[in-house]
């Protein structure tokens, strides 16, 4: 009786002091580009697009369990889909970006149904594949993609509500709030029965199929579900940018994705979120040095990982006290 | 009393190895039945067939009257056959409710669990004890422990056939005692048919009424357990090398 009146107790603090920080949090990026340069708004855009990016990619790979390397095709895929469906078929902003979506989940679950049933490295291996060959496929598609000279003249967003989406600002605003309500979706999909499952299948694949739960269907599941957030972001970026190249989905994307999600610490959703915010922002203010950047890079990443491979989540945990 | 379980001329092998050769048995609705027999007779590779994981080389399992060899382990779990692993299987970084929980959500996934979820969780638990380690992660539990939690966490999916596999194994006799009589209750009183492979000979002649003996994939004897006790074929196949050097 006692243990629970506590518990109570302190989970209403902590709500508390939750609630104060992501109400800072907030009030902070909704400033931004009030207060701070084009530049740095870019920047932010580019960490709230790599957040969301590397909180999806969290639901197979953290949640579920299975490796990929493919995360940044997905978003190339929505991307592109979403500014031809504009440039070439009529479509407005507010359809593709739904339509290129559900687009990219459906694709996913189509690669996925076959290439799940790989188990292990097999799998890591092909999607490491599958990713090269979108990038192959965009880079030389030139008819439908302009290839290597890439794609311009993409409209941006049709203002609604008054709301004008043209501008810098206006288009900040809109990243930001989706961003914001994917996240929230995402949280609570992990937090939900179906979320449980995942982690079931990560924990004993062979345990979770003997009380009785689905688990090819529920690693396609996760698997689209990741895609489709990289299909919605892709379509964003399509449209915040207007220019899409093939090198921005190549596989340093995809890379990058996976080293965000690892530093910020896999399976916890708000660490990869977190861990894209950190890396961006370092790899920004390393910029002064190019041809450095990249070697101070990797090395701070494999201390990170031999420090604490569960990245910044399992390093906070632990000084907490937690566990070891 | 009903055939809950009918097994017909079942075959398994593994390139040329014969792991279970032609066996026909059946097991009656509310039965506890053993099945022993010395190391790689074939005991886990009948259970890995009954719940789908092998599919057989030749033969056919039906369940309640309907044919399941064939069918993936999770639709043999939804329909009602449930199974513990000879080498623990665990949700390790779950804890032991959370553990038990995702066994009731696995037949009926809510996006949160219901109240009367979490109830049928709090009562598995008590049930088999395990309310001591309640907000303990499984990781953290003894292999016994663990063993007892993939017992709960079958009975959470509400079965009304389990298979288990050495369950005992490790346990202390004050352990196997408790253990007994737990699976007794479920017996009795959840009205579970249980199928139990063990090598801890006391424990399956107390517990079953009756016994298969397998040898090299084969049944060779059936009964009750004073009758597989006195058979001459079981002890020269299976005690035989123990009289030898007694
Ligand atoms: N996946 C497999 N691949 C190849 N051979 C296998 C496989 N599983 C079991 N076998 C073989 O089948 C035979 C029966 O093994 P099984 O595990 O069913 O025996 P068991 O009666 O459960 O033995 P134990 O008491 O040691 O658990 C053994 O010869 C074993 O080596
Ligand atoms: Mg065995």
């Amino acid at each position: 009786m006692e243990k629970t009146t506590l518990a109570r107790g302190t989970s209403k603090t902590s709500l508390i002091r939750n609630g104060v920080i992501i109400a800072v949090i907030l009030a902070v990026f909704i400033v931004i580009p009030q207060v701070t340069s084009e530049y740095v708004t870019y920047v932010v855009v580019l960490a709230l697009i790599y957040a969301v990016l590397a909180g999806s990619y969290d639901i197979l790979t953290g949640y579920t369990g299975p490796l990929t390397f493919c995360h940044g095709a997905f978003y190339g895929i929505g991307a592109y889909t979403s500014a031809l469906l504009t440039l070439r078929a009529g479509f407005s902003f507010w359809l593709a970006l739904p339509v290129s979506g559900i687009t990219v989940f459906l694709f996913a679950a189509l690669i996925g149904y076959p290439a799940l049933r790989l188990r292990g490295h097999y799998f890591a291996v092909t999607t490491f594949f599958f990713g090269h060959f979108i990038y192959l496929v965009i880079l030389n598609s030139v008819k439908l993609t302009s290839g290597p000279m890439g794609l311009r003249g993409i409209k941006a967003p049709e203002s609604i509500l008054g709301l004008n989406f043209s501008t810098l600002q206006g288009s900040y605003y809109l990243i930001f709030v989706f961003s914001i309500i994917i996240v929230v979706l995402l949280y609570l999909l992990v937090k939900s029965g179906i979320g449980r499952v995942f982690v079931s299948i990560r924990e004993n694949e062979e345990l979770a199929e003997a009380i009785g739960i689905n688990t090819s269907f529920y690693k396609v599941l996760a698997f689209s579900i990741g895609a489709g957030v990289a299909g919605l972001m892709g379509s964003l970026f399509a449209h915040f940018f207007r220019l899409l190249h093939p090198t921005t989905f190549a596989w340093m994307t995809s890379e990058m994705v996976v080293i965000m999600a690892l530093v910020g610490g896999l399976g916890t959703l708000i660490g990869p979120i977190i861990g894209a915010g950190i890396v961006t922002l370092i790899l920004e203010l390393m910029r002064f040095a190019p041809e450095l950047r990249f070697i101070i890079w990797t090395v701070a990443l494999i201390a990170v990982l031999v420090i604490e491979p569960r990245g910044l989540m399992g390093l906070i945990r632990r000084v907490k006290g937690g566990e070891k | 009393m009903s055939t809950i379980l009918k097994v017909k001329n079942l075959r398994k092998e593994f390139g040329g190895v014969v792991a279970v050769d032609d066996n026909t048995f059946s097991v009656q609705q509310g039965e506890r039945l053993g099945i022993i027999g010395p190391n790689g007779a074939g005991k886990t590779t009948t259970f890995n067939m009954i719940a789908g994981y092998y599919k057989p080389t030749a033969g056919t399992i039906e369940y309640e009257g309907k044919r399941i060899s064939g069918l993936k382990p999770h639709r043999i779990s939804r329909m009602g056959i449930g199974r513990t692993f000879q080498i623990v299987r665990a949700f390790g970084e779950l804890s032991v409710f959370d553990h038990v929980l995702t066994g009731v959500l696995a037949h009926e996934l809510h996006f949160r669990p219901t109240p009367e979820q979490i109830e049928k969780a709090e009562q598995i638990l008590e049930l088999t004890k395990l309310n001591p380690f309640r907000d303990t992660l499984v990781k953290n539990l003894t292999i016994a422990s663990q063993r007892r939690i993939e017992l709960a966490t079958a009975l959470a999916t509400k079965p009304r056939l389990l298979l288990l596999d050495e369950l005992m194994a490790g346990l202390t006799f004050v352990e196997i005692d408790e253990t007994l009589e737990e699976l007794r209750k479920i017996n009795e009183e959840m009205g579970i048919t249980l199928i139990v492979v063990e090598h801890v000979m006391k424990a399956i002649m107390q517990l079953c009424q009756r016994i298969i003996v397998l040898n090299y994939g084969r049944i060779i004897a059936e009964g009750t357990p004073q009758e597989v006790a006195n058979n001459k074929t079981v002890i020269e196949a299976y005690l035989g090398e123990e009289e030898k050097y007694a």
